[in-house]
């Protein structure tokens, strides 16, 4: 018997080389780590379950049956991160490339399977050369398998991808179905078609750093969500990220309990608008001063910085942040911000995380590069995220809610909850400036009653009084006391019960 | 005594007059530009007048706008504070003229010691030790030769008009004081429109000593003992402190005799301070009087136990002196630092901005004091001077004020703009300062390249060790309280773990104990136990029941650690991490010498090069607005430009590249 029980250990230590230790050492002089240190470092000491390390890949052409590698270029199981369950695909560069098999997709297709029947998130970490060349359409197969299961997976359980090397061709789609793609700097690339062929077919030259690197990604394209400078910290970092999410659609976000006091008063948020209307402020300082232990935990920071987006806790639970930032074009919606923060909004709400908004926007920002890009479609989605939206939503609006911007922003008409304004908000169709030269258009030649006029604009109508006048505005708020006001709403708003009229699937203006 | 007193100044200084009015039962109104709208002495006074734009100019130095806002609020008498109009003769004229009296000197005296050839002779004739010199006024470059080559090189060549350094040059032999006479005397026609120019002996190793003077209207007038101020940067007093640690009895004695004799021969009344320079033989000799509230009183304050503002307001409302010399106790010692908005590590350039986080430690009778205009949430502007606060200590001993000095420091949260608080930081462990051992050339001296983070180093890198560790640990406890985990399979932190500082992996062993954590670290036990929660930016506790304080700041997995001028990022991981962490390439930092980095945020408002063209050392590269004031970036070497990475109108962040350099 113990000769059996040993055959096994020694099955498994070399399945545990996966590619041998000559690949190993390769794949470390990249600054990569291996499959399986990933997996130690993103899970909990001792916790990760293998399963499938036997696996073998089926192909006998092109002298593929003398290379076969138990595990298949693939490593999979389940662990805890912080006690809570996880699903894990870690792809194995060190074996053939890491390249995509059947039997490989079939590995992924499990834990995915499992992931969603027992409702827990699947993280995969991605490091593959690509299709199995040598499978030919089996391996073709094997991807539309799992993308299929992504889109099955797609607001049941959270789905994380982190991209650790090439990711290349359809490949990329995987990935890109699933919530989150976070990226290490200048070991992982994403792109459907490498450089070379952009070469030949539209005679750019181009790096593949440059096409589709984790700085183009997280800085040009919007398709990542983080970068992070090498693979300890991004998994480290992941774990971190992780402790914000629900296991699947059915649960409550983690609870973390915290002895940050929600009636925390702040009195440096009073002075934070600035005195003049032009002037910019950070909405990041207001963030990170009302949620628990000042940690905001942001997503795309580089990508559409005129919004922001990400996690953060408020007496324990769980918020998704969404806020103007007046720093970066002056705040205002654009194609870009639009998208970034509809995914986002999307996600919350699949996902039973309450969204707090932060409201200080001129408006949707003018010019033809935006209307050909089509900002009447994109800008739609984030009022149909909104809308569609039913979880707890609350509002506070800092300083301008301008026009169709305000209606956007998680306003009262699109069932915002609790609605807070400002001392300093102008909730208003317009600035004063543009509003008087429309309304008192006959005037315009003569700027000392065009001045008088915006006065009169502004005292009527930049305040947050008009819209509390309609109940649009809920309560005027001090801005010290945002982060009680807030936790006091969420508390009410915890068992909130919304439904939205059965239908197949709504039909977001993609 | 006055019912309502006005104060012509602003920040710190107006506040801490304002205090003193109100202790005295005496209303107050203060005056304020339109960037001071919000500001904290407007807050405090019990009335307030606008008197003009921003810039000083426009507002804080306008006696007529001053003069009517008296007449608006009734406040029969003016305190000026330090800077603005405190030395201004004309002001004190005009007040005295509308019937409103001014809290200072009269303006006889500060006319005496406002220029410093007047003011020499002045001292001469009242028996005042001066440097030996020549202050007639010299013609030419070769009569300014022949002169200092009588008084005996070094030599120093000063104009009349001159202050804080500016129309001073030190001349070794004939050759440098031709030149330094020609320079100072066109630099003194250009900055102060007057081109006179003097000569004196140059005192080596020269210190600051101070003595702070008291007179009433009855010609009685004391001396508080000294000051020694010789922490200066670019002549910019830095620490201040009382008494000096130079001084003997007996000089102190002379000192203070000669600086009552020079204000008793201009019937000085109020508070006022006579300056000496030191030479390294304790030889003194005085170089001006400034007829005012010093910033740096408070260690005056705290050695007599004198309010030296009260004494100022009750010597104006005509009140005597109530305590004569012998009544005058010294004790112990005091220690000012100056914190100013700046950024020690850019060769202290102003910052400007936004106080996100302003916390200064707290006040303790005798023990620390704070004197400061702004608070947390308020803007520093570019309008006026640096300096936010004055952070001062008193102990028993000098070595204690010190100790003291460190804590306070290190208690000090400024978050949003920049501050010398590192560099204070530095200079309190700084050997030739706590030894006493220094002369007004120290900071030169002792950073030559200006102040850098290197110039830092702890002297007990184990504590940061140790509390990085206990802080990571109290992290994943946090981590292990969190709901919804794998009953039975919960997660349980390790004790064991690597400081990842510098590059060099620390083991560590942090268990938990009641109220915090032992951390066995190079096999020594450092029990850590502090009250601190998690996004505080102060940490503060015991170590092995010794207390300590250092500041936190958790920046994705590192944590920046600031303690005693120090700033450290470390990582703390288990070993299995480290040893993969020791695996992770070392990614070289950008040579950012080969980009133009935006100094301060703003709106880059034009780009005035080229890809591919070459530039020349000093030429314009580009313009930020940042404040609604232009700066203009130059090149400070020749290059090429290779790439634009910002576009005009496009708003900059601070060190955000603007361009590329081949």
């Amino acid at each position: 018997m113990y000769d059996i029980i040993h055959q096994l250990d020694d099955k498994r230590e070399k399945a545990r080389l996966g590619g041998g230790q000559k690949r190993i050492d390769a794949q470390h002089k990249k600054g990569k780590l291996t499959a399986r240190e990933r997996i130690e470092l993103l899970l909990d000491p001792g916790s990760f379950e293998e399963w499938d390390m036997f696996v073998e890949h089926r192909c006998t052409d092109f002298g593929m049956a003398e290379d076969k590698i138990p595990g298949d270029g693939v490593v999979i199981g389940y662990g805890t991160i912080n006690g809570r369950m996880v699903f894990v695909f870690s792809q194995d560069f060190t074996v053939l490339g890491g390249s995509l098999s059947e039997t490989h997709a079939e590995k992924i297709c499990k834990v995915m399977d499992h992931a969603i029947k027992v409702g827990v998130p699947v993280i995969g970490l991605n490091d593959s050369g690509g299709a199995r060349i040598q499978e030919g359409v089996a391996s073709l197969g094997g991807y539309a398998d799992v993308f299929q299961r992504n889109v099955l997976a797609s607001g049941v359980v959270p789905q994380i991808s982190l991209i650790m090397g090439p990711c290349a061709g359809g490949a990329v789609y995987s990935p890109a179905m699933t919530d989150f793609i976070f990226m290490v700097k200048d070991s992982s690339y994403m792109f459907v078609t490498g450089p070379e062929v952009v070469r030949t077919v539209t005679h750019e030259e181009v790096t593949a750093e440059e096409l589709g690197g984790a700085v183009t990604h997280n800085t040009k394209s919007g398709v990542a969500d983080l970068a992070f400078e090498n693979d300890v910290d991004a998994l480290l970092m992941l774990r971190r990220f992780f402790n914000y999410l629900p296991l699947n659609n059915r649960e409550k976000p983690p609870v973390r309990p915290t002895q940050d006091p929600a009636d925390r008063l702040d009195m440096s948020l009073d002075t934070l608008v600035p005195d003049s209307p032009n002037k910019a402020y950070d909405m990041k300082e207001l963030i990170i001063k009302i949620v628990d232990d000042c940690d905001f935990f942001e997503l795309q920071p580089d990508y559409a910085k005129n919004i922001l987006i990400g996690f953060a806790r408020i007496e324990g639970h769980t918020i998704g942040i969404v806020a103007n930032q007046p720093m970066v074009l002056a705040g205002c919606l654009d194609i870009k911000s639009s998208l970034k923060a509809a995914r986002f909004v999307r996600f919350c709400d699949a996902f039973n995380i309450p969204v707090i908004t932060f409201v200080d926007v001129p408006g949707f920002m003018p010019g033809t590069s935006q209307e050909y890009g089509g900002i009447i479609k994109h800008g739609s989605k984030l009022l149909y995220a909104y809308a569609e939206c039913t979880v707890p939503k609350v509002t506070v609006i800092t300083r301008k809610a301008y026009g169709g911007a305000y209606d956007v922003m998680s306003s009262k008409h699109l069932r915002g909850d609790v609605n807070f304004a400002w001392p300093s908000a102008e909730i208003a169709v317009m600035g004063p400036k543009g509003a008087v030269e429309i309304i008192f258009r006959e005037e315009k030649s003569d700027p000392a009653k065009l001045a008088d006029r915006e006065a009169e604009y502004k005292a009527k109508f930049a305040n947050p009084f008009v819209a509390g006048a309609r109940g649009f505005i809920d309560d005027v708020i001090q801005p010290r006391e945002t982060r009680k006001r807030i936790a006091r709403s969420l508390a009410m708003l915890k068992n909130k019960k919304l439904e939205n009229p059965w239908r197949k699937h709504g039909n977001i203006p993609l | 005594m006055f019912k309502k007193i006005l104060i012509a100044n602003r920040g710190e200084i107006a506040c801490r007059v304002i205090k003193t009015a109100r202790k005295m039962g005496i209303k107050t109104v203060a005056v304020f530009s339109e960037a001071d709208r919000d500001a904290m002495h407007v807050e405090m006074a019990d009335e307030a007048v606008c008197i003009g734009p921003p810039p000083s100019k426009e507002s804080y130095l306008m006696i007529d706008k001053i003069i009517a806002a008296c007449k608006e609020t009734g406040a029969e008498a003016v305190h000026p504070g330090y800077g603005f109009l405190s030395e201004n003769a004309g002001f004190c004229e005009r007040l005295e003229n509308a019937g409103i009296v001014f809290i200072g000197p009269k303006a006889h005296s500060i006319k005496a010691m406002g220029d410093k050839i007047a003011s020499k002779k002045l001292a001469m004739a009242a028996h005042v030790t001066t440097i030996p010199g020549y202050t007639d006024v010299i013609d030419t470059a070769e009569q300014a030769v022949e002169i200092a080559a009588g008084i005996g090189y070094p030599v120093m060549i000063k104009a009349s008009a001159g202050g804080g350094g500016k129309g001073l040059r030190v001349a070794f032999n004939d050759k440098e004081t031709f030149e330094g006479f020609t320079s100072c005397k066109n630099e003194a026609r250009n900055s102060f429109g007057d081109d006179r120019v003097f000569i004196e002996k140059y005192v080596e190793e020269p210190r600051h000593i101070e003595i702070q003077v008291l007179g009433d209207s009855r010609g009685n007038t004391l001396y508080l003992w000294e000051r020694e101020c010789s922490l200066q940067r670019r002549h910019q007093k830095v620490i201040e402190e009382a008494p000096s640690p130079f001084l003997d009895e007996a000089t102190r004695k002379a000192m203070g005799e000669q600086a009552v004799a020079l204000a008793k021969a201009v019937n000085y009344e109020s508070a006022g301070t006579v300056e000496f320079v030191v030479g390294k033989d304790r030889s003194f000799y005085f170089l001006e009087m400034n007829t005012r509230l010093q910033v740096e009183h408070p260690v005056t304050e705290l050695i007599t136990g004198l309010d030296l503002v009260e004494q100022m307001i009750r010597v104006a409302a005509g009140e005597k002196l109530t305590f004569t010399q012998s009544d005058l106790q010294l004790n112990g010692w005091a220690m000012e630092c100056r914190i100013n908005a700046e950024d020690p590590f850019r060769n202290f350039l102003p910052s400007i901005g936004r106080l996100v986080k302003f916390a200064p430690p707290a006040e303790v009778p005798g023990q620390v004091r704070v004197d400061t205009g702004v608070y947390e949430g308020g803007e520093i502007s570019m309008y006026y001077d640096s300096m936010i606060a004055k952070l001062i200590v008193h102990a028993a001993s000098r070595e204690q004020a010190i100790a003291r000095m460190r804590d306070a420091l290190n208690k000090f949260v400024i978050r949003g703009v920049s501050s010398n608080i590192a560099f204070q930081s530095a200079l309190m462990r700084n050997q030739r300062f706590v030894n006493g051992n220094f002369n007004t050339g120290l900071i030169a001296e002792e950073y030559p390249k200006g102040f850098n983070a290197e110039d830092v180093i702890h002297d007990d890198p184990a504590i940061l060790i140790v509390v990085g560790a206990a802080i990571h640990r109290r992290y994943l406890e946090r981590n292990a309280s969190i709901s919804g985990q794998l009953p039975g399979h919960e997660y349980v932190p390790g004790d064991d773990f690597v400081v990842l500082l510098g590059g060099v992996q620390h083991p560590v062993k942090a268990t938990p104990v009641s109220g915090g954590f032992k951390v066995a670290y190079a096999g020594e036990i450092h029990e850590i136990r502090s009250p601190w929660q998690f996004g505080q930016p102060l940490y503060e506790g015991t170590i092995n029941g010794e207390s300590f304080c250092m500041q936190v700041e958790r920046r994705g997995l590192r944590y920046r650690l600031f303690h005693c001028g120090t700033q450290v990022d470390l990582m703390v991981l288990t070993a299995q991490a480290a040893a993969l962490q020791a695996l992770m390439p070392h990614k070289a930092p950008p040579d950012l010498s080969k980009f133009l980095l935006s100094p301060m945020p703003g709106l880059l408002t034009q780009i005035a090069v080229a890809p591919g063209q070459e530039v020349k050392a000093g030429e314009i590269l580009a313009k930020i607005e940042a404040m609604k004031m232009e700066n203009v970036l130059k090149a400070e070497q020749d290059c090429v430009v290779d790439k634009l990475l910002a576009k005009p109108g496009e708003s900059l962040a601070v060190d955000q590249a603007i361009i590329e350099f081949r």
